[in-house]
């Protein structure tokens, strides 16, 4: 065969352009991440309660930053305060519990109760728009950890002790992990459901652009106030599975429910992955919670600076996600033959080119 | 169809567009000019929604919808483009006129959105590029996208905000046919455009606007020969000029009041 000259190299780009053909990415995305969550499934058997200590949160984090992908990935709104759905969950539990109530009416009532905040809550903040959304939302989380610290409910500033499950100790932790993989699972199906859905198509079209989405007939209040309560649900179940978890709820502070660090996670390990994808935000997740974990056990002194330069990285160079990159990466050309070395140096091409375009 | 019972929008204190009343025939073509600043754009945005006038009341078929929102009026059938386009700029040309299709045009499933979508492209000329995306287009084609999304929501009334600048010639030929060809499949239009050739072969009636006033409303010929709208366009000493040319020529032909196309006309055509 011919050296392929850089004329039928641009041939092939613009019939990539040009083909018309649908999208059927979602599939493989899902059938992927269910994979993904199937193959982290089977950490409990290897019987490693470190191991599987570790990845519960990982597992966690996949719900949390999968949660706030519905309003920050597909509406396009930078909230920086999910973590207030998180606590509320913890403390919706936490308060069941403690009136020794069945622990399932906790996980019942944790997404109600999450899901009306985020409604009457998105009602006013959602009026506001970029830098002062992000503000609102990060300040009413805040407010609202220091608020539910004030009232003493079973210990000092506000914190609950829980008492233990009953069960034997193995056997409580596998069951939490199943409990944030199952609602890891149910999430990825949201999502993909999301993605081919009349809704999701308004939240895209808010999201690239405001204007034209309400002059096109979309309703982008109502739809917006709709995506910020789909994202308070599956974070207050995982607020409620975590605060059992751990045995205490602790409003503030380092590792307390309303820590407004876990927000900052959620936004990062969405970008990381990429935003508003059916994949993005378990990958990013996946990565960025098992470095943190990783590192801050093995390479304590590295931990934070390791965590920042990938930050600026990400931020710099890859705005859009891995999934893009991974997308620029295999999407061929429909109608157009060719062997498979010239795909893969063709899609080098294009990842290398798309990676510059981004930086510098 | 549509009437405008004077609208006028202050920006602070600044008159944008001052007690505006107009009537949209249903079913014809209405061409909207101006100078730059004339608040041609804003008359737009304020049938359109995106603004609320200062005072006055806008109806559509009957109905007041001053205080609607912009997706209520383009669910009642009103549609509009964007001078500085808006496309979905990370979704692909057809994914940008299925929105319009499920949402404005009242399509639940996205397969009819879509079967429509493709028709819109079809008709617009956009078909073979369905793939690339919103902000992968050129001027031309980013005009047409905003066409075909608004086409895509199955509108009654069309609002055209300067589709045609920036185009070559041949493309202003295109627009003017597709214009034409929308309006004869019932759509009510109304065009504001600067490219002057284009907007009097396509209109019925041409609306003038000045400093944010009405300052003439006639059939196209009627309009462009009004000398407040050529003093509009191009300052009282060019029009003093031209009535003073125009009566020399008169009293040597004897014929002022139908005077044939001369040289001085092509400023008609000239202005983009």
């Amino acid at each position: 065969m011919a050296k392929p000259t850089p004329d039928r190299e641009i041939e092939a780009d613009a019939a990539l352009a040009l083909a018309p053909r649908e999208s059927k990415d979602w599939r493989w995305s899902l059938g992927l991440g269910i994979v993904i969550l199937a193959v982290i499934g089977l950490i409990p058997l290897t019987g490693d309660q470190s191991a599987l200590g570790m990845w519960t949160f990982i597992v966690m984090y996949c719900v949390l930053a999968q949660g706030w992908n519905f309003i920050g990935g597909f509406a396009g709104h930078a909230a920086f305060g999910n973590v207030a759905f998180f606590g509320i969950g913890a403390y919706t539990v936490s308060l069941v519990l403690e009136r020794n109530m069945p622990y399932l009416l906790g996980l019942v009532l944790a997404p109600i109760i999450a899901g009306l905040f985020a409604f009457l809550l998105g009602l006013p903040v959602l009026r506001l728009r970029g830098h002062y959304f992000a503000i609102a939302t990060l300040g009413i989380a805040e407010a609202l950890g220091q608020v539910i610290q004030s009232k003493n409910v079973g210990g000092t500033a506000g914190e609950i002790s829980l008492n233990p499950p009953g069960l034997n100790f193995e056997l409580t932790n596998s069951l939490f992990f199943y409990g944030f993989l199952v609602l890891s699972l149910l999430t990825l199906l949201g999502t993909t459901w999301l993605t081919r859905s009349r809704f999701g198509y308004a939240l895209v079209a808010i999201r690239e652009n405001e204007q034209a989405a309400e002059a096109l007939g979309i309703a982008t209040y109502w739809y917006k106030v709709g995506a910020f309560v789909l994202s308070a649900l599956p974070t207050a179940v995982a607020g409620g599975l975590f605060a059992y978890w751990q045995l205490s709820f602790d409003p503030v502070g380092e590792g307390g429910a309303f820590d407004v660090s876990i927000s900052v996670a959620m936004v990062l390990m969405t970008f990381l992955g990429g935003a508003g994808t059916i994949l993005g935000p378990i990958l990013g997740a996946i990565i960025i919670e098992y470095l943190d974990q990783y590192t801050s056990i093995s390479f304590t002194a590295i931990h934070g600076p390791l965590l920042g330069v990938l930050i600026i990285l990400v931020t710099i160079f890859l705005p859009q996600g891995l999934i893009r990159l991974v997308q620029e990466l295999i999407r061929a050309p429909a109608g157009v033959k060719q062997s498979y070395p010239m795909r893969v140096r063709q899609g080098v091409r294009r990842v290398t080119r798309f990676i510059l375009s981004n930086g510098i | 169809m549509l009437e405008l019972e004077h609208i006028t929008k202050r920006f602070g204190g600044l008159p944008a567009v001052e007690d505006l009343s107009f009537r949209l025939r249903s079913g014809e073509v209405l061409g909207m000019i101006g100078p730059n600043g004339a608040g041609k754009s804003t008359a737009i945005s304020l049938i359109g929604g995106a603004l609320a006038p200062t005072s006055g009341t806008i109806r559509f078929q009957g109905r007041d919808i001053t205080r609607l929102a912009p997706h209520q009026r383009a669910l009642l059938g009103i549609a509009r483009t964007f001078q500085i386009t808006q496309p979905f700029a990370q979704l692909d040309i057809r994914e940008n006129v299925i929105v319009g299709a499920l949402f404005g045009g009242g399509v639940r499933s996205r397969a009819r959105a879509a079967r429509r979508a493709d028709a819109v492209l079809e008709r617009v000329g956009l078909a073979h590029k369905a793939r690339l995306k919103g902000d992968e287009l050129t001027v031309a084609d980013r005009k047409r996208l905003e066409m075909a999304r608004a086409l895509a929501t199955n509108p009654q009334l069309l609002l055209l905000d300067e589709v045609m600048a920036g185009l070559t010639p041949r493309e202003v030929g295109e627009a003017v046919g597709l214009i034409r060809e929308i309006n004869q499949s019932g759509v009510t239009v109304l065009v504001v455009e600067h490219v002057m050739r284009a907007i009097t072969g396509v209109s019925d009636r041409i609306l003038v606007l000045h400093h944010g006033r009405k300052i003439a409303e006639d059939a196209p010929d009627a309009v462009l020969s009004d000398p407040r709208v050529v003093e509009a366009y191009l300052g009282e000493r060019y029009a003093r000029q031209r009535a003073a040319d125009q009566a020399r020529r008169g009293a040597e032909t004897g014929s002022a009041a139908f005077d044939p196309p001369t040289p001085d006309d092509t400023w008609k055509e000239g202005l983009v």
